[in-house]
């Protein structure tokens, strides 16, 4: 047997007796034994079969446990953008709301470009994303409007609705007392007792549910707007009231007709001008003390 | 009688035997193969959590090979071909009577020289030869897991041998 042969059989551990003596006789036979001993050197590190075994199989279980989370936290991400999605869409077709409080004055654009001025502590409210499908808004309070030129637009309040074309008009709602002034234009008012078409400078009102007939406005723009109120045979208790919004005081008074006509004129700027304008006419005294003011008969 | 083969491996008894079978080898494959540099544990561990997500696929009599497949595979994914150095572990048996400083020195340079020689190897080369000489496999064992003739394993590792020496001998 050749010496090729035995390192092959050598290899292959398949010596047997003879053959390993005639291997051992080999001149290299050292040197191939001195490799092979190195060599046990280079042995992989032993595995722990049952030990690897357990971790295959919590890691096995862990894996479908974590498609199981998966699927969760996928859910859990669609749960928070349907909840976004339908937060932002609430929110978009939400009204808008603008609110004064007493003596603020505010000028807003609705969507189609048409103008409010509100009046003091007035609300109103519309909605943007269905703007170009029907202008209407919701007022409680004072405002003029400066529509433009479209499709019907309505202000709705509790006592009644008002629909015009392109047209500048007032609003004037404020608890049983109802006013709307046409300035240009043509409005229609419909309450629900009565339902009038106003031409340029009509102006309707109802308080308490009764329909008073007025002047004619020869104004071009209500007088609020130049920072005045101006009445014209009105209940008392309204002049007050309104003076109340303008300078965000409270009003008390003692014996006193509050369902008595006033005519007149106060302005906005100047308190004192203003109390004696609402006072001197009726012959009543004013007392001032912070934000209360007392009226008392002469 | 040995048990007739199973279409599939989906039993915890069934891949558990499987795993006492081969995870030794396909670990000892893989380090030989591609060092320790990469984990050969983890990549045999997760080979067999594959094995198992597919159990439903893999008959019984391809398990092996599916096994061996996956941990090349996902070996690959990760080696980027550097040079595999395999680190000798001294864990040779002390030659009481031989202990001077000027033998082991020489076993020093004895075992650089090796490492050294076993890196230029071919990876073909490598694997087989030290199954061979440091797990104690025989040829045809060798030829059964490398799916490969054990004509071939013969080549392999006699073709390592006469290498390694050659490398030693001019080093």
């Amino acid at each position: 047997m050749n010496r090729e042969d035995l390192i092959q059989k050598w290899l292959d551990h398949n010596l047997n007796p003879q053959e390993l003596e005639a291997f051992k006789q080999l001149e290299d036979y050292n040197d191939l034994i001195q490799l092979d001993m190195h060599l046990k050197g280079f042995k992989a590190k032993t595995v722990h079969t049952e030990d690897t075994l357990e971790t295959i199989w919590s890691s096995i279980n862990s894996t479908s446990k974590k498609s199981n989370t998966l699927l969760s936290t996928l859910s859990k991400i669609a749960a928070v953008l349907v909840i976004c999605f339908g937060l932002y869409y609430y929110t978009t077709t939400l009204d808008t709301t603008v609110h004064t409080i007493a003596s603020q004055h505010e000028t807003i654009l609705l969507p189609d470009a048409s103008e409010v001025e509100l009046n003091a502590m007035s609300t109103i409210s519309f909605n943007t994303s269905s703007w170009n499908d029907s202008r209407s808004v919701t007022l409680n309070g004072e405002a003029f409007f400066r529509v433009a030129k479209g499709e019907t637009f309505d202000v709705s309040t509790n006592i009644g609705n008002v629909t015009v074309l392109g047209t500048q008009f007032n609003v004037k709602h404020r608890g049983n007392y109802f006013e709307v002034t046409c300035y240009e234009g043509k409005v229609r008012v419909k309450t629900t007792t009565k339902e009038t078409i106003l031409l340029a400078g009509d102006t309707f009102l109802i308080i308490d549910g009764k329909y008073i007939a007025t002047e004619k406005e020869n104004l071009s723009a209500p007088s609020w707007l130049n920072n005045k109120s101006i009445f014209k045979s009105i209940p008392y208790r309204e002049v007050v009231a309104e003076f109340e919004r303008q300078y965000n005081v409270s009003i008390e008074f003692e014996n006193i007709d509050d369902s008595q006509s006033f005519t007149g004129t106060f302005t906005h700027n100047n308190i004192e001008t203003a109390l004696k304008s609402i006072t001197l006419p009726l012959q009543l005294k004013y007392s001032k003390t912070d934000n209360i003011i007392r009226l008392k008969r002469d | 009688m040995s048990k007739p083969l199973k279409d599939h491996i989906c039993e915890e008894q069934l891949f558990s035997s499987i795993y006492r079978k081969y995870s030794k080898d396909l670990h000892n494959f893989l380090y030989y193969k591609f060092g320790s540099q990469l984990n050969p544990q983890d990549k045999m561990q997760e080979a067999f959590v594959k094995l198992w997500e597919n159990c439903a696929k893999v008959p019984q009599n391809k398990a092996k090979s599916f096994l061996f497949t996956t941990a090349n595979n996902l070996m690959l994914n990760e080696f980027a071909h550097q040079k595999v150095v395999l680190r000798h572990h001294q864990t040779k048996p002390k030659h009481s009577t031989n202990i001077n400083p000027e033998f082991l020195l020489q076993e020093k340079e004895y075992r650089a020289k090796l490492e050294n020689a076993i890196a230029n190897l071919t990876e073909a080369q490598r694997v087989a030869f030290l199954m061979n000489r440091v797990e104690g496999k025989r040829f045809k064992e060798i030829a059964a897991l490398l799916d490969i003739s054990t004509k071939a394993v013969e080549k392999r590792i006699y073709g390592a041998l006469k290498k390694l020496r050659k490398d030693i001998d001019e080093l």
